[in-house]
């Protein structure tokens, strides 16, 4: 059991070395850590020598033992009955929670100081100017983090009426510097190429030609209508039956 | 430019015998151009003598015989080369019309000259358009042509032609002038 108190903690020389500085030995001290190292060595055979016992003696004893065992819980009932065991346990539970608070309270404090000297003794500048930022960019293989970035799922999954909705086109419009734009237009070249791109003289005459042209359609189609008239009426006062003979003029009547 | 008469009733008449009131509008057309060209002529006339005889600048007065037989010549040979040309005056072109013979073909020069100067002695033969029910007037029954609606533009080859078709002319996909 030393033994393994001695792996798991490293003890202050003062106490695993009972003697003073000067090299002689400290007497007291000796004494009280021998009581102790007995007492623990005597826990321990003890212990061992119930258990070899119980493995030797075997069933037997423990067919024994159980009546006794029996009796004793019984006593311990009956000592719990009338001793108030359940008030001195209670007690000795709150001790306990007590005792685990305030050593939970006190590791606590022990970290946040163990820290806060770390931090106060740790120059953080220092530390980030010894990481080589470059290096360890190019350890990392950004190709393969694209590929595995599925960009079409990121873009189904942006609202972009949700985002045209939150632009506010009128401020953005309001910032543009249309004279300024204008001013950057050569407004005369452009004009210059629109006109020699549209054939200005092709689409009057196209439209005048076609004014006229209907005009002396309507003029022509009056006349027709007016000749009709002006048969019909003749026509009427001669007393005349049936219509004229307008037909086109038939071959056989030429010479 | 090649277009469509755009009137029904106009497509239908193609090729008919025209009637007295287009004709008279047709006349009257041709009456002021052939005035014109006296005026011109006239006018010409008084600035060569200005160019002779220095100022002034004055139209000259011709005596009332030379002043008639000359509006006369002139509107013959104005008339006659137009209907022997292309079937149509300046006047009957503006009222969609032309002068063919009686088998719708172009005149001759002779027919044509004969018909012009009855026109000129006897302009009241027209009048004959009104009784007769084949729209003719006194000059086309002696001459022996046919004035009929013809709104479409052709060359004078082609119109010496569209007498072999006694059909109405197929007026949707004519041309104009």
């Amino acid at each position: 059991m030393q033994n393994s108190e001695r792996a798991l903690v490293t003890l202050p020389s003062e106490l695993t070395r009972p003697r003073t500085r000067d090299g002689r030995i400290d007497v007291p001290r000796l004494l009280a850590a021998a009581a102790l190292g007995l007492a623990v060595e005597a826990q321990r055979r003890s212990w061992d020598a119930a258990a070899m016992v119980a493995g030797r003696v075997g069933w037997p004893l423990r067919v024994l033992a159980r009546p006794a065992v029996a009796f004793a819980q019984g006593s311990v009932a009956v000592a719990r009955h009338h001793l108030d065991l359940d008030g001195w346990a209670a007690r000795g539970l709150a001790e306990q929670r007590r005792v685990q608070a305030a050593a939970v309270r006190a590791i606590r404090a022990l970290i946040s100081a163990l820290v806060a000297a770390v931090l106060d003794e740790i120059d953080l500048d220092q530390v980030v100017a010894r990481v080589d930022l470059d290096q360890v960019v190019d350890r990392m293989d950004l190709d393969r983090i694209v590929d595995r970035v599925d960009v079409d799922a990121i873009a189904q999954r942006i609202d972009l009426q949700a985002v045209v909705a939150r632009l506010d086109l009128d401020a953005i419009v309001a910032r543009v510097d249309i004279d300024a734009i204008l001013a950057r237009v050569d407004l005369p070249e452009l004009t210059e190429q629109v006109i020699d791109e549209v054939d200005l003289g092709e689409i009057i005459r196209e439209s005048s030609s076609t004014m006229a042209s209907e005009t002396v359609d309507a003029l022509r189609v009056q006349g027709m209508r007016v000749d009709g008239l002006v048969s019909r009426i003749v026509d009427r006062i001669l007393q005349r039956d049936g219509q004229r003979q307008t037909s086109p003029p038939p071959r056989e009547l030429g010479p | 430019m090649t277009r469509e008469i755009r009137y029904a009733e106009a497509r239908a008449l193609q090729g008919h015998r025209a009637g007295f009131a287009s004709r008279v509008v047709a006349d009257a057309v041709d009456l002021g151009i052939a005035w014109l060209l006296g005026l011109s002529g006239l006018l010409a006339a008084g600035v060569v003598r200005y160019l002779l005889t220095g100022p002034p600048l004055r139209l000259p007065v011709l005596p009332n015989w030379l002043d008639a037989g000359t509006g006369g010549v002139i509107a013959v040979f104005y008339l006659g080369l137009s209907w022997a040309a292309t079937g149509r005056s300046v006047g009957k072109q503006l009222a969609g019309l032309r002068v063919v013979d009686r088998r719708g073909q172009r005149l001759s020069l002779r027919r044509s000259f004969a018909r012009a100067v009855l026109y000129v002695l006897f302009p009241a033969g027209l009048l004959w358009v009104l009784a007769s029910r084949r729209n003719a007037s006194l000059q086309d029954l002696v001459v022996g042509t046919v004035v009929v609606y013809d709104w479409a533009y052709r060359p004078a080859d082609e119109a010496s032609s569209t007498g072999d078709d006694p059909s109405p002319r197929p007026a949707p996909s004519s041309t104009q002038g």
